[in-house]
């Protein structure tokens, strides 16, 4: 363990009842790192990122984020797999509360160029319901990035989303993240969604999720287009492995 | 030869009020509750000539004239009781605001410690439940006793009845509050109490909201109650002082502006939320 770990998950086991959910999983994330956790439905990778983001705490064995143990709201922006946004506030109202909950000076212009980052204009005074549910699904990112957090949680994000807005705001995050270099961890059960985003793949087995397969990805992380990585002979070798990793240990 | 096509008119977005309410939907229910109120009338006149006992059942004109004579000075004697007809109903209708006013005000806040504290809630909730149960007018002579006959023991009666419909709801609401959001808000770094100001209770609204119409109308029925001892100035002191001298025309006509006054209210209410839950039902 070493103190550029963002993230270090000891012999973590989590059970609800006398089911076990996790583990035992050990897992250690270097800063900057973009781990996507990817596994059948029910295997676990949601509680793995909410016992990251503290929401719930181990059975046994211990997570720590920056050394510490972690607690909701403190070193982590979390996106969930709904956008989760408040509807009694505007769009740009949603971002101001993240942004005053962080203590950052609440600005037009700050709630504008945060919108702005997640590819949103022109949005701010619009009601919630009134925009798409992938526009919502980028104000919740929006809102993630607001705080100046040195950790990135996602769980399904995108999920929810049609197929064509999905890619377009996969191939953002992609750029987004690139260009924030912060510690990622993307949950997902996408074998396409894993290998494009992430800078790391940990596929995870059935019921209780343990580590099938930790695969580093070597592929351009900048100045490539969504289509051109795609079409690399690597990708599809990736994406085949991740695959048997998952259908290996799946009984259909 | 050049054929030029005329642009498509822009298609209007469907809106869901315009879904639920087809063209001229509006004029149909409007023309609908006249005819209504037309057959009641027509109703009403026929049952009073035939069954030609005032008493009983007075006319509408008689309803009428008696809307007149409370409403003026006539022969030295000021409207009925000595207060004009608008006099009675501004003095109740100021204690249905202050009363429920108070209620409400008395039961967010019960509602709120209700809805954060469990055992607060384990031990209140039957209380409330009780309180609800028993009729304003029975407890009333239990506040005649201890603040007198004026002004205070009819306040305490609307406060206390219009408290639980908010105390309830707003409890309610508050217990249920989605974990979805409120975890979204931790996430974010908000405190208990702020993620209980700026989520909970938001969220909350659409239902305090109703809870305040309901208490609104509980406050509304129990009036006349309050007003049986020593109610004038008041629309149920002047029911109950018509129906003393079985002036059944003031009864109807009393009846009458309890009863607009109250749908006006309700309007008025329903307006009010429109304009600050714009959210309800669509989140």
């Amino acid at each position: 363990m070493s103190s550029a770990d963002a993230i270090t998950v000891d012999a973590v086991t989590h059970s609800y009842g006398d089911v076990t959910a996790v583990g035992p999983i050990d897992l250690t994330v270097p800063q900057g790192e973009f781990l996507v956790l990817v596994g059948a439905s029910g295997c676990g990778k949601s509680t793995l990122l909410r016992l990251i983001a503290g929401f719930e705490q181990p059975t046994s064995g211990t997570v720590r984020t920056a050394g510490t143990a972690p607690v909701p709201g403190r070193g982590a922006g979390l996106v969930f797999q709904q956008p989760r946004l408040f509807p009694w506030k505007t769009v740009g109202g949603n971002i101001a509360l993240a942004l005053k909950y962080a203590g950052q000076p609440v600005t037009a212009e700050r709630v504008d160029d945060l919108l702005a980052r997640v590819g949103l204009h022109d949005v701010a005074h619009r009601r919630v319901w009134q925009i798409s549910g992938g526009q919502q699904q980028r104000v919740a990112i929006a809102r993630a990035l607001a705080v100046d957090n040195p950790l990135l949680l996602l769980d399904e994000p995108f999920a929810a989303l049609d197929a064509l807005t999905r890619e377009k705001l996969q191939d953002d995050l992609r750029q987004v993240s690139a260009s924030t270099g912060r510690t990622s961890v993307f949950v997902t059960h996408s074998v396409d969604e894993a290998v494009f985003l992430g800078s790391r793949v940990v596929v995870l087995t059935p019921r209780p999720g343990t580590i099938a397969l930790d695969l580093p990805i070597d592929l351009p992380r900048t100045g490539i287009a969504a289509d051109e990585l795609r079409g690399l002979p690597e990708f599809a070798a990736l994406r085949a492995e991740v695959g048997h990793a998952i259908r290996d240990r799946v009984t259909v | 030869m050049t054929t030029t096509l005329a642009p498509a008119p822009p298609a209007a977005p469907p809106s869901p009020k315009a879904a639920l309410a087809p063209e001229g939907g509006l004029r149909r229910r409007l023309v609908l509750r006249l005819v209504a109120l037309v057959a009641l009338y027509l109703l009403w006149e026929l049952t009073a000539r035939v069954m030609h006992n005032p008493t009983f059942i007075p006319s509408p004109a008689a309803v009428w004239d008696q809307l007149i004579t409370t409403s003026t000075t006539h022969d030295g004697v000021r409207g009925y009781s000595g207060h004009l007809l608008i006099e009675h109903l501004g003095v109740s209708l100021r204690r249905i605001v202050i009363g429920s006013a108070i209620g409400v005000a008395g039961g967010l806040l019960i509602g709120v410690l209700l809805g954060t504290v469990s055992w607060l809630r384990v031990v209140a909730e039957p209380v409330i439940t009780f309180v609800r149960a028993l009729p304003p007018l029975a407890y009333f002579s239990l506040f005649i006793i201890w603040f007198g006959i004026d002004e205070t023991p009819k306040l305490w009666l609307l406060s206390i009845a219009a408290l639980p419909p908010v105390a309830v709801a707003t409890a309610a609401a508050v217990h249920n509050a989605p974990t979805g959001l409120v975890e979204a808000a931790r996430a974010l770094g908000a405190s208990r109490r702020q993620s209980i100001r700026d989520v909970v209770l938001p969220n909350a609204l659409p239902e305090i909201f109703t809870g305040v119409r309901l208490a609104v109308g509980v406050a509304y029925s129990s009036v006349v109650a309050a007003e049986t001892i020593n109610g004038v100035p008041g629309i149920g002191g002047m029911i109950r002082d018509a129906q003393r001298y079985s002036q059944t025309d003031v009864v109807v006509l009393g009846l009458f502006a309890i009863g607009l006054s109250g749908l006006l209210i309700d309007a008025l209410l329903l307006t009010a939320e429109n304009r600050l839950i714009p959210w309800r039902g669509r989140a």
